[in-house]
């Protein structure tokens, strides 16, 4: 039992990163149409950036969980000016391509600029070592990591939810022809919202920082997973892309425990699943395919 | 999915295009220049590199194939050359058959492959379609690294022998062997020009352009679009096992995603819809990393990628494309509009 | 379409007979390396920019570099291989540029020995290159058993480490050393189901019991899950047999499950001086690891280190060391004997027992072309033990050249 619960926990961490990447993919493509390729990479920045930092000015943990975010935010709005706006009318999947490149070229400049062998990072001493519960013992780190995304995707819910930012950009998710015809002017939030996005991306990437190997490379399988996880979870939808996050993790997990050899396939197998029953996925709605 | 950009002449596409279709001496000089071109490749590069870039542009063309005349773009398409990779090798080391019935053999598994994937991918097209290709291909990267008893894992199947007759010069030599592989090659291409040109090809575009309307028209639309995926798949395996037997071994490289990146990176590059343009677009690619290889230069990526990024947002009709809509502008001929599928099916081979 | 399919088919197979029979005309074949002009060419085939890069890269080609001067300076007027020239390639870890990349070599650039070529596919694409070219090859930067093995052949060598070597090593010493309880963590493809397989050789022979061997997908960032398993089982020691980026997602994952403090040590398959620079010491402090070579070893060591420092700014690996003594051992032998010819310097090669700043009692096996020499037990250090960069490990025990690796009588290789 106490095994069980623990790779209940450790799934639901690895869940966590998916959740909160594949949280920034949906709203990037519900406003802008864009599935954004290099979401992986920007998971590595995330990582990359949190490593920098402390190195170079002592920025520790807690801090970064804010500031990295905030600096991919920034990244994520120079990028959609300067590239993926240009092509905004086009088929969708020009800027598929162009944020392939993207990540191409950010994964070698990391690569040339602080090696392959990874980066170090130390994680604070408060989430270090063991959580007991009575005759429970869970790792501090991953319960941390997923309390606190557990908080993040209940904040991005209420914003979407309880404020008027929140409306237009929900409302254009899962219905943008009807937004735009009623004079709501989706343009002027799409560059925050593709900034948001990254900056997402970017968080799960710091939280990944003491847990992880930061190294360039870290986001060319994630962004493959990612991808199952908004198939599962439906594109279109917010909550697709946090139950099927977590989900996955969960699988994963599950696969590790009980069929390590299989822990990959399963995932797919599970996608080629929903693929079958629901082709828009657990929570999208077929005119969003 | 391209509905918004639908026009009265996107659906007509085929008869309406400019470039060089309808002047058929120019056509012939064109087809004409590139067997020559062909045949003197290794004579100016180096045979395995001109064999890499045979290969590499077959390869192109299955997926142009099937981005540029259904609009599906396949981001797993090493799902294909590479299962085709391992079986040609298999078949080659284990059956001791000739290299074009190992390359045949191959082809046919890696459509058998395609089948179910494309039936279960066609459920979804545009992005969508991208994603799930990309996670099946994934998924056979794994299986096929750990199941080592069959592919060597990591290892790779190593030591595959080019049997042919008994000639000694084709199982030895590069440069034979160029020969030998070329009109496996050629074939393939002319097959999908074939393709392309045959009534099925232009339900095809029309089923690109605007499903619902051939929907309507009483076509089955995911039934043209399996199909097409399958062809491609075998097109692109029949490349990927030549490319193995070229290099007398199959490695996880042929199976992974950023083999299917570099082709989507080559047709893209070419010229999306223009079967020319992938040939142009693998002499492109397949140069320039052999150029960098021995460069010391040791950011690929930062190339490979901003060329991505370059063609993607000023020359979306990539190399190809872009001289015939400059030769068509000449002669003051209307030029198609850039997007997925716009580019001339008339234009191709 | 079928009838269309078929049609192709048959034209594809009919103008492949016809086509190939006239192709009877090409460029005559390359010459052979005899004294090329007294002109030698080395060429360092690596990963100039993938994960292998910091390990031995760029800087292994200096080494070699430094090679050529040594050879040059001890020899004075005396040289026979007046003019020498080093070339490198990047093979970007993929085993067909790596291949294409080897022809070219060997045919168009006149090499006449290439070094390195990490990455298993691509070693062994090269090594059935040299063979059919009949050139030389030595290869450092890859550990797979296979070359010198069923794949051996005569004009592959096979320097530095491999599997067999590493779990060996680690695996025998550590359970001498008390850690005699075992669970295994491997990625589950053909590096780590070796590796699996000779640690549980050495193991048991020194011993020890394996209680599970636990199989992960490859790659894979989540070893959470693996680690709770084989802990359930209260080992005192978990082998893992992960590299690189997953290596180091493991033991972050085995720091932060507090396993140490449990008296659970880790010890690691195959781990290199660069990974531990690049995460930190404190982070794998304790790890037991098998090392080729140690810059901080001895005099003679540090010595050369200090002079690859001042070339590249950086401490060596051993793999730079190791590409250092197999160009230097290659100009001997063509010092000795007076040609660069293949089959010759094969000759020199076969059996020589060799000294050098990477080679401790070393010896050029003539019945497998695997060089043997003496390789180290290392321990990382605590931070506050480290006294100046680069310096993290304690050497813990030596193990003697003809005990680390795989007796002759286990190897396959036959080279008739």
């Amino acid at each position: 039992m106490n095994a069980f619960l623990l790779y209940t926990v450790q799934g639901l961490a690895a869940g966590s990163f998916y959740a909160l990447a594949a949280l920034g993919l949906a709203i990037i493509f519900g406003v802008l149409g864009v599935v954004n390729f290099a979401h992986g990479a920007c998971y590595m920045l995330g990582a990359v950036v949190a490593a920098v930092l402390l190195d170079v000015t002592g920025l520790t943990f807690w801090p970064a969980l804010v500031v990295v975010p905030v600096l991919l935010f920034l990244f994520g709005v120079v990028i959609e000016r300067l590239f993926v706006s240009r092509l905004a009318e086009l088929d969708p999947l020009y800027n598929f391509l162009l944020t392939f490149g993207l990540s191409l070229l950010l994964v070698d400049l990391i690569k040339r600029q602080y090696g392959v062998s990874g980066l170090p990072y130390t994680r604070p001493e408060v989430l270090s070592g063991q959580l007991s519960l009575g005759s429970f013992h869970l790792p501090t780190y991953q319960v941390f990591v997923f309390l606190f995304s557990l908080l993040v995707c209940a904040g991005v819910w209420l914003l979407m939810t309880r404020t008027r930012i929140g409306m237009i950009v929900r409302a254009s998710t899962e219905k943008s022809d009807l937004t735009r015809a009623l004079g709501v002017n989706v343009k002027a939030w799409v560059t925050p919202v593709f900034g948001f996005g990254i900056a997402l991306a970017g968080l799960a990437g710091v939280l990944a920082a003491p847990f992880r190997a930061i190294t360039a490379d870290m986001g060319s399988s994630f962004i493959i997973i990612l991808f199952a996880v908004v198939v599962i979870g439906g594109l279109g939808s917010i909550v697709g892309a946090v139950v099927a996050g977590f989900l996955v993790g969960l699988v994963e997990a599950y696969g590790q425990a009980y069929a390590p050899q299989l822990s990959q396939i399963v995932i797919f197998v599970l996608m080629a699943l929903v693929i079958l029953a629901r082709p828009a996925g657990l929570f999208g709605r077929e005119e969003n395919a | 999915m391209r509905s918004t950009t639908d026009t009265p002449e996107a659906v007509q596409a085929g008869q309406t295009r400019p470039g060089l279709r309808g002047r058929s001496p120019a056509r012939w000089a064109l087809l004409a220049v590139g067997l020559v071109v062909a045949l003197a490749l290794p004579w100016v590069i180096y045979p395995p590199v001109a064999m890499d870039i045979a290969a590499w542009a077959l390869f192109a063309v299955a997926l142009d194939l099937l981005l540029g005349y259904a609009g599906l773009l396949s981001f797993g398409h090493a799902a294909f050359w590479g299962s085709s990779a391992y079986v040609t090798g298999l078949v080659a080391i284990e059956l001791g058959l000739p290299f074009p019935v190992a390359a045949l053999l191959g082809a046919v598994a890696a459509m058998a492959l395609a089948l179910p994937i494309g039936l279960l991918s066609v459920r979804r097209s545009g992005i969508y379609f991208a994603m799930v290709t990309l996670a099946f291909a994934q998924m056979l990267f794994f299986v096929v690294n750990q199941w080592r008893d069959v592919t060597g894992g990591e290892n790779g199947l190593q030591g595959v022998p080019r049997n042919f007759f008994g000639i000694e010069a084709v199982e030895t030599e590069p440069f034979y062997f160029y020969y030998a592989a070329l009109p496996l090659i050629l074939a393939g291409m002319w097959f999908a020009w074939r393709v392309v040109h045959s009534p099925f090809g232009r339900v095809l575009v029309a089923t690109r352009d605007n499903p619902a309307r051939a929907r309507a028209l009483g076509y089955n639309v995911e039934r043209y679009r399996v199909t097409v995926f399958v062809l491609s798949a075998g097109l692109a395996g029949l490349a990927g096992g030549l490319f193995a037997l070229s290099h007398g071994f199959v490695s996880l490289q042929e199976v992974s995603w950023q083999t299917s990146g570099k082709v989507v990176l080559i047709t893209v590059l070419g010229g999306i819809g223009t079967l020319w343009g992938a040939i142009i677009g693998a002499g492109l690619i397949v140069t320039l990393e052999d150029q960098l290889a021995s460069s010391g230069f040791d950011g690929i990526g930062i190339i490979t990628g901003s060329v991505f990024v370059i063609v993607v947002l000023l020359f979306r009709s990539g190399v190809w494309g872009t001289v015939t809509n400059l030769v068509a502008r000449r002669r003051g001929q209307k030029v198609p509009s850039e997007d997925i599928g716009a580019a001339d099916s008339e234009q191709g081979l | 379409m079928t009838k269309k399919l078929l049609t192709a088919t048959a034209v594809v197979s009919a103008s492949a007979l016809v086509l190939s029979a006239c192709g009877n005309a090409g460029p005559g074949g390359g010459d052979e390396g005899e004294l090329s002009d007294g002109k030698v060419v080395i060429a360092v085939l690596n990963d100039q920019s993938g994960v292998y890069k910091d390990l031995s890269g760029p800087n292994s080609v200096a080494a070699v570099e430094m090679a050529v001067a040594d050879y040059k300076e001890k020899h004075g007027d005396d040289v026979v291989a007046t003019e020498i020239e080093v070339t490198s390639a990047d093979h970007q870890n993929k085993p067909d540029v790596a291949n294409t990349k080897a022809q070219e070599l060997y045919d168009r650039e006149q090499a006449d020995i290439i070094l390195d070529v990490p990455t298993s596919s691509a070693a062994l694409a090269v090594a059935t290159q040299a063979e059919a070219k009949k050139k030389l090859y030595i290869n450092i930067g890859a550990g797979t058993t296979e070359l010198t093995n069923d794949s051996c052949n005569p004009y592959t060598f096979h320097w530095a480490y491999d599997t067999y070597m590493l779990a060996n090593v680690t695996g025998k010493t550590v359970t001498e050393n008390g850690g005699t309880d075992w669970q295994i963590i491997y990625p589950d493809y053909a590096f780590g189901q070796d590796m699996d397989k000779s640690f549980t050789d050495a193991v048991e022979e020194a011993g020890g019991t394996i209680g599970d061997h636990i199989a992960t997908p490859f790659p894979n960032d989540n070893f959470s899950t693996f680690l709770t398993k084989a802990a359930a089982e209260e080992p005192n020691v978990i082998g893992t047999m992960q590299a690189g980026g997953d290596l180091i997602n493991l033991v972050k994952q085995y720091n932060e499950g507090g396993y140490a403090a449990q008296g659970i040590e880790l010890a690691v398959g195959l781990m290199f001086i660069t990974d531990i620079h690049s995460l930190g010491v404190e982070a794998f402090s304790g790890v037991n690891f098998a090392e080729a070579w140690y810059w901080n070893f001895d005099e003679e060591n540090r010595a050369w280190a200090d002079r690859f420092l001042e070339e590249t700014g950086t401490r060596p690996s051993f793999a730079h060391a190791a590409n250092y003594s197999a160009a230097l051992q290659y100009l001997e032998a063509v010092q000795e004997e007076g040609t660069d010819d293949a089959d010759t310097i094969v000759g020199n090669f076969e059996g020589k027992k060799i000294n050098d700043v990477f080679l401790k009692n070393g010896e050029i096996r003539a019945e497998d072309h695997r060089v043997i020499h003496d390789v180290y037990l290392a321990k990382v250090k605590t931070p506050d033990a480290v006294e100046e960069d680069w310096d993290y490990e304690e050497i813990v025990s030596t193990i003697p050249a003809e005990d680390a690796f795989m007796p002759l009588e286990e190897s396959t290789c036959d080279l008739g």
